[in-house]
């Protein structure tokens, strides 16, 4: 059996169950969230990385659409409460957009600011943070929302390399990776190379949820839909 | 529970009624106003900017697309007077057209020109407006209208990361901003990565309002026509 972990998402596990796995997101795996804008892509990410929290697995959570302070704020409407979490350092932040607002941010331990546009500085944190969660538990997870204004800040093939070596990075440590990606806002040759980074690829189209999952040593790649409705608790997927 | 700003057309508030109670633009996020040419987005625009400075809320208002006496003229045809907001200095013009078309005009504290072609200038000029609203006032609202003509005189990927930072300025200091967007106007990447980068989502198409997205609701629509007043539903 494939170990997998809770997605924090009502529904999703029961639909991802198989005859390799006991449903949820493969342990140690790399997913893709990706679908059109404002399908409930960061809503997915920050139920994951809470759900996480509660479970004692801390998180790796690098920003770049909102800063900090703003997915606070976002991830409050739905009742998750992160507040504790930054206390007790198991919640790593990298806000790579705050910056742009022009605004003075002082670094803490735990959150550190950099700049989408300043790639090598991204890694560097990324590479202290991922070490920092790892001391935490070997069981942690990471999230990077999103990938939009990498694109929109960088080459492509530059954003391509840094999610390899992040993507990696995180693995090697043994951490679970999700990363939301709005589709569309590439070349078509470029999307499907960035898709084929993912062990997982995860599409919301506002009512449709389409999972992709392939299983390298057991060569299977399995399929799974259904459809999904945003609540004020988050995302609730439909039991088939 | 997210607090609202009134729009400045009631029945849009009420089609955006939340489970709360409470209707209207969420505030401190951000919206995009798009669809085809001549379906009322500017209007949007005005009725927005004038219910804030009624409300005692100042503007942040960025005009690409008419010079400020075009600005103040179609207001006035709304019956939206702007002249005693702009000498109380509650409005803030950043107007990038009439250093072209009327050549250059009287600078004040808070009516100030930049140029179209010149992104890193109407920055500039959007940081200092920020800072002087937001000395004052801890929150207030902004309209860039629009991106379509920032978007057609130059590099679109370097107006996508100015209209971030746009956003990330107004938001960061309590601000709401809103921009307009001609749909189609720009490549189809660009326009997805534009909608990406919002909270909100409006979209006008000439007979139909649809709230494509909005923070805490789900989407709605409802008919509308063009009246003396401005936009009714």
């Amino acid at each position: 059996m494939i170990k997998t972990i809770e997605s924090g998402i009502p529904g999703f596990d029961e639909l991802t169950v198989s005859e390799i796995t006991k449903g949820g997101i493969p342990e140690k795996s790399s997913t893709l969230i990706y679908g059109p804008p404002k399908t409930g892509k960061s809503i997915f990410c920050n139920q994951f990385t809470y759900h996480g929290l509660l479970n004692l697995e801390p998180c790796l959570y690098v920003t770049t659409d909102h800063g900090f302070k703003q997915v606070q704020n976002n991830m409050m409407e739905f009742q998750w409460f992160i507040q504790n979490y930054i206390q007790n350092q198991s919640l790593y932040i990298i806000d790579g957009i705050s910056q742009l607002s022009g605004k003075k941010i002082e670094d803490t331990n735990n959150i550190k600011s950099s700049f989408v546009r300043n790639s090598s500085d991204m890694m560097v944190k990324i590479g202290i943070g991922t070490r920092f969660v790892y001391k935490k538990s070997n069981h942690f997870r990471s999230t990077l929302d999103s990938l939009n204004t990498l694109f929109a800040f960088n080459p492509q093939q530059m954003v391509i390399r840094v999610l390899n070596a992040y993507l990696r990075r995180i693995t090697e440590a043994g951490g679970t990776s999700i990363v939301a990606y709005t589709e569309g806002i590439i070349n078509p040759n470029t999307e499907n190379m960035l898709k084929s980074l993912f062990d997982n690829t995860i599409k919301l189209d506002g009512q449709n949820i389409q999972i992709k999952s392939h299983f390298e040593e057991e060569e299977e790649l399995i399929n799974y839909k259904s459809t999904y409705k945003i609540t004020n608790k988050g995302i609730v997927v439909k039991k088939e | 529970m997210i607090p609202r700003i009134e729009s400045g057309i009631p029945e849009f508030d009420e089609l955006t009624l939340s489970e709360s109670g409470i209707g209207g633009i969420p505030e401190n996020s951000s919206t995009l106003i798009y669809g085809p040419p001549k379906t009322g987005k500017s209007i949007f625009s005005y009725q927005f900017t004038y219910q804030g400075l009624s409300n005692d809320e100042p503007c942040l208002y960025i005009t690409t697309d008419q010079g400020l006496n075009q600005l103040k003229n179609n207001m006035f045809d709304f019956q939206m007077p702007i002249e005693k907001y702009i000498e109380d200095k509650t409005l803030f013009i950043i107007d990038t057209t009439s250093n072209i078309s009327e050549g250059m005009q009287t600078k004040t504290e808070t009516i100030v020109s930049s140029d179209i072609n010149n992104p890193t200038d109407i920055m500039v000029k959007v940081g200092s407006g920020v800072k002087y609203i937001c000395k004052k006032y801890p929150r207030f609202r902004s309209v860039l209208d629009s991106s379509t003509t920032l978007l057609a005189y130059n590099d679109t990927m370097l107006i996508l990361r100015v209209l971030k930072a746009y956003l990330m300025r107004v938001n960061g200091v309590g601000g709401t901003p809103i921009i307009t967007y001609t749909e189609n106007s720009a490549d189809i990447m660009i326009e997805t990565m534009l909608k990406s980068m919002v909270d909100n989502i409006i979209k006008l198409d000439g007979k139909t309002v649809i709230v494509e997205a909005m923070n805490g609701i789900g989407k709605r629509s409802a008919k509308y026509k063009i009246k003396d007043h401005g936009i009714i539903l």
